[in-house]
């Protein structure tokens, strides 16, 4: 017997109340008067005998009640033993289904071997049947029911996630606690190696949880994979793609495959490629003979090997015309232009057009038609063409704003009339020049621009950034390029030229990537990621709710994956599954996304015999130890709360009768 | 409705004692259905001469005119006896539930004074505790009896008993022969307490001892062991209800039956009077030693 609440128990001492009322008060008694004694005897032994109790019985009923309020505060429970019928133990079937169980018949086994574990339960034992892959997913609730067991054993189907083990002692560790029984967790999996958190504290398992691996697969089983795919994700002329794929080989001896290059199905290139053993290789394809819109393109491996399905690896491609970037600039000032559709040209391999226009011709130019609109340092912009950029902005395009000299002689930024306080000079003679400073390296238009070493500024106009976020700075701290945000659009200002009077960054290596990239990130190109693995999260929203517009999402069954609610709602979505996703965002702007299974799975190599025994023994420091554990798992404590109230209630009662017997009588004499 | 007037505890609300000794005799004597011999009735006892002193209204002026010779008539009632008063006034009796002992003994020595009075028998009280505390000397004359009510209305009990000493005392006052009523609780040893009174019925005196108790005294009502006070000695002692109950009773009654038996055995008479119970057993006690002196 124990007690939920001990320190109650001090109310116990409350039991020498009735006692002193009994013994001592009841006693107490007036000294009377008398003529004489003359006919009396002092019977001392009688009298002591009256000290000892008077209402005995009324005493016992209110020492009992002092007695049941304590112990109903203290809350007493005790532990009963279990009798067979009742769960003694909780099993939990944990069965691999990520991609690497697809080799062979990995999975097959696995869960042939739980059909036999779940034959061997024991009646009273609880069990309930977890898969791994994407995480630890409870497949069903804790039941006696085998029938069931089978059922949700026999309905797993191999998935496309990668395992991670630590998932499965997380999920122990969490049906442990809940349960509050010693939990027996059965693994059926390969236990590949690259399945192993990077830290093996991570695998512990708690107290009272043991782990009984079943391991399927081979000791070592050679595999080749598709490792990656680089494809552009946009092109505008297919004979000039270019696209390289590395193919690697795991355990495997040197050999010679064909690696063939697919497009919507049809195979377009097929070359041999020699693999060397247990490495990789890289393949190089020229040339994508892609029809205008998305393409579902495909390396594939010819050949089989234990995991076929890595054998090959999707990816996307857009083909379509330029985009068209519309470049105003001051009349008679080109050389931004020049430089601009130089690095433009060289780097983004036709994925756009510039249209150079001197700012008094835009009045009549629709901003919509443009991927991006660069205004290179003009002084203003007409009202008209100014408002429809708005709408262009606000829209989701994409301004980037050079704010050079003149620009900075009006004072203000064009578009965005943001103030500009001064103009600061460095003369070249005398090597004295500004430099890029404070980059934001997450920011596109400078994570690939190697830090813009080197780069000098001449001429700055000192821009007030008001509330927008200051990618680069330069030296003398004052903003370079400031990022903006318009409803959905962007607006980028750069606080100097585009040409090389102003700074010399046209003339570095640097300013190709910065232009190309900007481009990209101001048309909204550079997040969209054509290729990426199971499990990942693609960014659907990315304006924030205020912005939020319906998007539908179709699965590689063409199926849809949000309804309505969620369509307009969600902002990012998980992948589970190889194959194409078509994503259709608003105005009929559709996007096309391979996924392919992460192919650390494609090394099917298992954990060191040692890692999994010693694994299995992390939750052996327990108390549940073999002799221990089944004398706790069998008692289980149950409340004595109700009981004793029970008690109390007819204790009172009694007392309440007998006093009013005993002492009614006296109190009216 | 008479027997009402007796009651103890309705004398208890009537402020004068003499008004309550009238209420109790005047009350006792018309419930008797024959009128007792008491006394003053006309009926002729017999011819005395005149001496010097005597009321010149008792002189029989017929008997004068035919002899020349004064001579007092008497009659019947005026063989007067002396009846003499010992009232017990130690502090036991001021012991009483509804009724003091005392005041109940008040009220019988008040109504035995009257009665005398009006049998025009001389009145005397001795008042005593362990002294003689007070003394009116036993008298017919006018008056006597408010000096005899006056005496009981201001005595109090206070002190302890002691029928020794007192009666000791009480032999020096008292050598006419008379009738003496002593009127106490009697608590002490029976031997001893009649040793000490009987020297009073040394001289052909009557005595008649009216023993009272209280109530409680019969039957104590104790629900729970108590503590005893002694109202004379102030000892203490702790009785049981059991032995109030079960063995209190025997002995009590059997210090009333040594008491009774002792009385009898001196020739004394004795009564036991309970303060819960009318006057007139007391005065029909007393009437009946009267008339056997006459």
């Amino acid at each position: 017997m124990g007690f939920f609440a001990p320190w109650f128990l001090a109310g116990l001492a409350a039991i020498g109340l009735p006692v002193w009322l009994h013994l001592l008060q009841q006693h107490r008694v007036d000294p009377v008067k008398f003529p004489s004694l003359q006919f009396f005897e002092k019977r001392t032994q009688t009298s002591v005998r009256q000290r000892r109790l008077k209402y005995r019985v009324l005493l016992a009923l209110r020492i009992l009640m002092f007695l049941l309020l304590a112990l109903l505060f203290a809350q007493p429970f005790i532990r009963r033993q279990i009798s067979a019928g009742t769960e003694t133990r909780h099993v939990i079937l944990a069965i691999d289904r990520s991609f690497s169980m697809r080799a062979e018949n990995r999975l097959a086994d696995a869960k042939t071997q739980a059909l036999a574990e779940v034959d061997r339960l024991r009646p009273n034992a609880t069990a309930q049947v977890v898969t791994l892959g994407g995480g630890a997913q409870l497949v069903t609730q804790a039941t006696r029911d085998k029938a069931e067991l089978r059922s949700a054993i026999a309905s797993i189907q191999p998935g496309s996630s990668r395992s991670a083990f630590a998932e499965i002692a997380r999920t122990a560790r969490v049906i442990s606690e809940a349960r509050k029984l010693p939990v027996d967790v059965h693994l059926f999996s390969d236990f590949q190696r690259s399945s192993m958190p990077s830290s093996f504290q991570e695998l512990g398992l708690p107290a009272g949880v043991s782990m009984i691996s079943h391991r399927v697969g081979g000791e070592k089983t050679p595999n080749f994979a598709v490792e990656n795919v680089s494809a552009p994700t946009a092109i505008a002329d297919g004979k000039t793609a270019r696209l390289t794929a590395t193919i690697r080989g795991f355990s495997t001896e040197e050999t010679t495959r064909n690696v063939a290059l697919a497009l919507n199905g049809k195979i377009l290139q097929t070359k041999p490629l020699r693999i060397p053993a247990g490495g990789r290789v890289t393949v190089e394809f020229i040339g994508l003979d892609a029809s205008y819109g998305w393409n579902r393109g495909e390396v594939r491996l010819e050949g089989g090997d234990a995991l076929s399905d890595d054998n090959a690896m999707r990816f996307a491609v857009e083909r379509a015309d330029p985009r068209k970037v519309l470049f105003v600039h001051e009349p008679g000032r080109t050389r931004s232009a020049l430089y601009f559709r130089s690095a433009l040209e060289s780097a983004a391999e036709g994925l756009f057009a510039l249209e150079p226009v001197a700012v008094s011709q835009v009045s009549g130019i629709d901003p919509s038609k443009y991927a991006l609109v660069v205004l290179s340092d003009v002084g203003s912009v007409p009202q008209g063409f100014e408002t429809k950029l708005h709408d262009y902005v606000k829209a989701g395009g994409g301004v980037w704003i050079a704010a050079g000299a003149t620009s900075a002689s009006r004072g203000a930024v064009p578009f965005t009339g943001a103030k500009i306080g001064e103009t600061v000079y460095a003369a070249r003679s005398a090597e004295r020049f500004y430099s890029a400073s404070k980059l934001d390296l997450s920011h596109p238009s400078v994570g690939r621009a190697n830090r813009w070493e080197g780069v000098q500024f001449y001429q700055a106009s000192v821009v007030d950034p008001g509330k927008a976020s200051v990618v680069a700075s330069l030296s003398n701290g004052s903003p370079l390029l400031i990022e903006s945000r318009e409803g959905r659009g962007r607006i980028l200002t750069f606080a100097s030229g585009l040409e090389n009077v102003s700074n010399d960054f046209p003339l570095h290596t640097s300013f190709v990537p910065f232009v190309e990239q900007t481009a990209r990130h101001l048309a909204g190109l550079e997040s969209r990621s054509s290729t990426v693995a199971v499990d990942s999260l693609l960014e659907l929203q990315s304006g924030g709710m205020e912005n939020a517009s319906a998007i539908e999402v179709l699965d590689p069954q063409g199926k849809r994956m949000l309804d309505l609610n969620a369509a307009s709602s969600a902002q990012t979505l998980r992948v589970n599954e190889e194959g194409f996703y078509e994503i259709n965002r608003q105005n009929n702007r559709r996007e096309l996304v391979a996924v392919n299974a992460d192919r650390a799975e494609s090394a099917l190599e298992p954990m060191p015999g040692e890692s999994i025994e010693l694994w299995s023994r992390t939750g052996d420091g327990a108390p549940v130890a073999a002799g221990t554990a089944e004398s706790v798992e069998q008692r289980k404590p149950v409340s004595l709360w109700w009981w004793v109230a029970l008690l109390l209630l007819i204790a009172t009662l009694a007392e309440s009768l007998v006093a009013a017997r005993r002492l009614e009588p006296e109190a009216a004499s | 409705m008479i027997q009402r007037f007796l009651d103890p505890s309705i004398l208890a609300s009537i402020s004068g004692l003499d008004l309550v000794a009238k209420t109790v005799v005047d009350g006792f004597v018309a419930g008797m259905h024959r009128s007792p011999d008491f006394g003053f009735s006309q009926e002729f006892a017999e011819y005395r001469m005149y001496v010097p002193g005597d009321d010149l209204r008792h002189v029989d002026w017929n008997v004068f005119a035919r002899t020349e010779r004064a001579y007092l008539k008497r009659y019947r009632g005026e063989t007067n006896t002396q009846l003499t008063i010992i009232l017990d006034a130690s502090i036991g009796m001021a012991f009483g539930k509804k009724i003091r002992k005392f005041d109940y003994a008040r009220y019988l020595a008040a109504s035995l004074a009257y009665m005398a009075s009006k049998q025009r028998d001389a009145v005397g009280l001795l008042v005593f505790d362990e002294e003689v505390v007070d003394y009116t000397h036993a008298s017919s004359r006018q008056g006597q009896l408010f000096r005899v009510l006056n005496t009981i209305n201001k005595a109090e009990p206070r002190g302890g008993t002691n029928f020794v000493k007192p009666f000791h005392h009480v032999q020096e006052y008292l050598r006419r022969r008379g009738l003496y009523v002593v009127i106490s609780d009697f608590y002490g040893d029976p031997d001893t307490t009649l040793k000490a009174i009987a020297p009073l019925r040394g001289q052909g005196s009557e005595v008649v001892l009216f023993q009272i108790f209280d109530p409680e005294e019969m039957k104590p009502s104790f629900h729970g062991p108590v503590i005893l006070i002694d109202m004379e000695s102030g000892e203490e002692m702790e009785v049981t209800p059991e032995y109030a109950r079960d063995e209190y009773p025997a002995r009590r009654d059997a210090h009333v039956e040594a008491m009774r038996s002792g009385a009898r055995g001196f020739g004394m008479e004795h009564a036991l009077l309970v303060t819960d119970q009318p006057l007139d057993a007391a005065l029909r006690e007393y009437l009946a030693v009267r008339k056997g002196r006459l």
